[in-house]
């Protein structure tokens, strides 16, 4: 085994912003993020939806770059940008040549100094979000399963429990004055981080920082709800309707033990074990043997990011997707008995070093890969930044999880894996007219 | 958008520097006796590698015997060898860290694979041993059909699916490429013998090519290969013909009825051209200044301007024999001919008018620039040598390729645009709930009206 060593150095601004330098000349492109740590879980009640809505205003002009000209500037450098809203930070990020750095980081200052946007870009990209929600959840099959619809089964707390792509109603009710204040609360330089990864020098990268960055001022710390859960006595159950699809679905979703602990440890390596792909024990069983289930998939914060990337309660979630002539107690029964043998008898003699081997080549394609390049490496450093304040766990996480033992998994598997503590969605097609369980 | 120059409406903006030079890694190529190509390239940012082996043979190639074969026997291929079942097959990746997919396209069949550089002999082996020595277990493909039937059942209720299936019926006729995806029917009526059939003819070395990017060093890798695939024998499958597709005077308008729909899937497209056309690279730009990028007249009007559609995007879709120039969104439903109307509105205005200067800057940098993204990332660099091997493109393809987008002009991408974006005989298929969209659909064109079967309605 060949242990990965990624260069990288943080520091902070005077302002509070914190920077991560990756520099890596093997190819003369360079990826910039600039991650908010506000995600939809910690957006204003009676404005569901809002945390995406905003990230869609941050495209729609800053002081001194008008609408589209963000876009413009990077694309007509021969880059690609995006930015996506998760549960608890919202991203900003781009793919440049590398003559195009400096461009980068001005755009990204400018905006996060200085948002400039009026009610016609807002109306504009109200309507934007809500076609983006048609063509997604209302007008797909499946659309929405089981990210939007297990957490309001799932959680009592508003913050883990409300639609995170927002109520129609909320959206509308969204107003200039609620986009003004958010980024007036949220988007500022101490609540953020700024990466940049590719074909930068160390010093050059710190040094342009400081020259964009250091002079946006600081704002209060956020108030932030807490998102924390009350303690759950019993298994909860919720049933959506598929108006499209034809075959039943369900999803399962059991508490995730906290960020680094031995137990979340411990919990990804169970998590290997149930939804490892076709290996995995859930898909081994109910698809491949039993073939009771058509589909079947899984993981800590699936379908929605992994087990890094969150900063409050998490769910490890199974999706099953079942033949119509098995009843969902049936299925769910099925389930119940991978649960069981796991709880009851642990990980085979044989079964933990390759669930290791496989966790460490997941890790090294995240990290190299995603929607754009060194973009899985990018998004570790982020949330190691804002939630953990250290960038450098990159290269030391892993340790943890190969340390994991066969004791610890079922250990694990007996904690959490506790029918009073999950929740379950059933989404049954209308066309069967049957009730779920 | 105004074509003032950049600095003007943002005069703040910092100038691009001097660029860095874009070096593409060495390629090692070879042919192995039995005729397999092998194409391989360095990549070690991360201790993994990734490779693809293809066979140029596809859903095309097998559609007179029946639709989707090609695919259905892909699957099949990875549920069991000679000497392993399913469940080893699966936990022997498993054991090395590795991720394994099998699938054909219309005119290639592939297996994907990547995995830690540490393991990459087995996980070769595994691949070889899946090309040559696959059982197809009667269980196995029985629940690989179960498992068909349910996506092309699911496949049915997602408007662009139905949107593209019903623009390739059109645009192709009775060419395979007219056919994407199998009837319920269809898939009952697979056998287990064509599947075997089929493997045996498109699972040969004879026309395999073999692509790998990543954490080896190239030299022991082909040797390695030789010494996993080299005593691989087999020949070429017969090349076929096919009937030639429509050719088209007029626009035509289908539409895919899904009752009680919230949203409207349009989909226009019309015949192009191949990746190895002459005018490829010309009309890839003018792609782009029309629907191809964030950064596009399309998206500028009908998502940033009207706000009509979250997802606007034009493509350029090169299969072997033929290619189509193609536009989509997914609109509200009181504005489907108001968007049609901005989509033909774009399409006329590339037709007519020459790109202002500064724009054909800004497409030319961009599509360069994006092309070196490619270098980026190992699966990234995989992608772009796969297109060139597959399409036989010139050895210095990458390397010429900024240069060659570079020299194009503005009267380039508007005699792209004249030929490519045949405006007057687009073909329009829109998808969603017939009593709010038919007659804004019919204000284009002469209309038929299908359900999600296929099947036409009145």
């Amino acid at each position: 085994m060949k242990p990965l060593r990624i260069q990288l150095q943080s520091r902070t601004l005077e302002n509070g912003l914190r920077v991560v330098v990756v520099p890596d000349s093997s190819a003369p492109i360079v990826t910039v993020g600039v991650y908010y740590k506000i995600g939809f879980r910690l957006e204003p009640r009676g404005r569901s939806g809002f945390a995406h809505l905003f990230e869609h205003m941050m495209f729609q002009g800053s002081e001194n770059a008008p609408k589209m000209m963000h876009i413009k500037l990077i694309n007509s450098s021969g880059g690609v940008l995006n930015g996506s809203t998760r549960y608890d930070v919202t991203n900003y990020f781009e793919t440049v040549p590398s003559s195009a750095l400096e461009r980068i980081l001005w755009l990204e200052a400018d905006r996060m100094r200085a948002l400039k946007v009026d009610d016609e870009n807002l109306r504009n990209q109200r309507d934007v979000v809500k076609e983006e929600v048609r063509v997604n959840v209302m007008n797909q099959p499946y659309g929405g399963f089981p990210w939007l619809d297990l957490p309001p089964v799932a959680f009592r707390n508003w913050a883990n429990a409300h639609n995170f792509y927002g109520d129609f109603s909320d959206l509308d009710a969204a107003s200039l004055a609620d986009v003004q204040s958010f980024f007036k609360t949220y988007y500022l330089p101490n609540n953020a981080v700024l990466l940049l990864l590719g074909d930068v020098q160390m010093e050059e990268g710190f040094s342009l920082a400081r020259k964009h960055f250091e002079k946006i001022p600081a704002g209060a710390p956020p108030p932030f709800a807490d998102p924390s859960e009350p303690e759950q006595t019993e298994e909860r159950r919720g049933s959506v309707v598929e108006q499209f699809g034809t075959l039943p679905a369900m999803a399962i979703g059991y508490p995730a033990p906290e960020r680094r602990t031995k137990d979340w440890c411990a919990m990804a390596i169970l998590d290997q074990a149930l939804h490892g792909g076709r290996a995995g024990r859930i898909y081994r069983r109910l698809v491949l043997e039993k073939q009771i289930a058509v589909d079947a998939g899984g993981g800590i914060h699936y379908p929605m990011g992994d087990v890094f990337d969150y900063n409050g309660p998490m769910q490890m979630v199974t999706r099953i997707m079942h033949k119509p002539e098995i009843s969902a107690a049936a299925t769910l029964e099925e389930f119940d008995a991978v649960i069981r043998e796991i709880q009851e008898h642990g990980l085979a003699a044989d079964e933990l070093e390759p669930l290791k081997i496989k966790f460490r080549s997941d890790y090294y394609s995240m990290l190299e890969g995603g929607m754009m390049p060194r973009y899985g490496l990018m998004h570790l450093l982020a949330c190691f930044t804002l939630f953990d304040g250290d960038p450098q766990l990159v290269n030391t996480i892993l340790d943890g999880f190969l340390a994991v033992t066969r004791e610890e998994v079922q250990a694990a598997a007996q904690k959490y894996l506790r029918r009073e503590k999950r929740a379950i969605v059933f989404r049954q097609p209308a066309s069967t007219g049957k009730e779920a369980a | 958008m105004a074509a003032a120059p950049l600095n003007d409406q943002c005069p703040l903006a910092p100038p691009l520097s001097a660029e860095h030079p874009v070096q593409w890694p060495r390629r090692t190529h070879a042919r192995l006796s039995n005729g397999m190509e092998i194409v391989l390239a360095e990549s070690r940012a991360v201790p993994k590698f990734t490779g693809q082996l293809f066979f140029r043979a596809g859903n095309a190639a097998l559609s007179v015997r029946a639709t989707g074969l090609a695919d259905m026997t892909a699957s099949v291929v990875r549920a069991g060898t000679a000497k392993r079942t399913s469940r080893q097959i699966e936990e022997d990746l498993r054991r090395i860290g590795a991720d394994l997919s099998s699938g054909a396209g219309m005119d290639t069949t592939a297996l994907s694979f990547d995995g830690l550089a540490e393991f990459s002999e087995p996980l070769l082996a595994m691949v070889s041993e899946l090309a040559r020595e696959a059982s197809f277990p009667e269980g196995e493909f029985e629940r690989e059909r179960r498992h068909t039937l349910e996506s092309v059942r699911i496949e049915r209720t997602t408007p662009s699916f139905l949107a593209s299936e019903r623009l390739r019926k059109t645009l192709f006729g009775s060419h395979p490429y007219a056919l994407v995806s199998p009837t319920e029917a269809q898939v009952r009526a697979y056998r287990l013998e064509d599947l075997s059939a089929a493997y045996q003819e498109i699972y040969s070395p004879a026309h395999a090519l073999l692509v790998m990017v990543g954490d080896f060093q190239a030299e022991t890798m082909l040797r390695q290969i030789e010494k996993i695939f080299g005593g691989w024998t087999g020949k070429k499958p017969a090349a076929q013909t096919f009937p030639a597709p429509p050719k088209f005077r007029g626009r035509g308008v289908s539409l895919v009825h899904v009752p009680g729909s919230v949203q409207t899937q349009i989909l226009c497209g019309c015949p192009s051209i191949t990746r190895k056309h002459p005018d490829w690279l010309r009309l890839a730009l003018a792609n782009s200044i029309y629907g191809g990028a964030f950064n596009s007249r399309l998206v500028m009007n009908i998502r940033e301007d009207k706000g009509y559609t979250y997802s606007p995007r034009s493509g350029v879709n090169p299969l072997r024999e033929y290619g189509y120039f193609s536009v989509s969104a997914a609109v509200r439903n009181d504005v489907v001919a108001a968007s049609l109307t901005e989509i033909f509105y774009e399409l006329d205005r590339m037709r007519a008018l020459p790109v202002p200067d500064a724009e054909l800057a800004d497409a030319i940098s961009y599509v360069s620039g994006v092309f070196s993204l490619g270098l980026g990332t190992q699966g990234g660099l995989l992608s772009q040598l796969g297109t060139v091997a597959l399409n036989e493109l010139p050895e210095d393809y990458l390397e010429t390729y900024r240069g060659r987008v570079r020299a194009l002009t503005a009267s380039d991408v508007r005699s792209a645009a004249r030929s490519y974006f045949d405006s007057a005989s687009m073909q329009i298929v829109i998808v969603g709930d017939r009593a709010q969209i038919e007659s804004q659909g019919a204000l284009y064109g002469e209309i038929t009206v299908y359900d999600a079967q296929g099947n036409v309605i009145q």
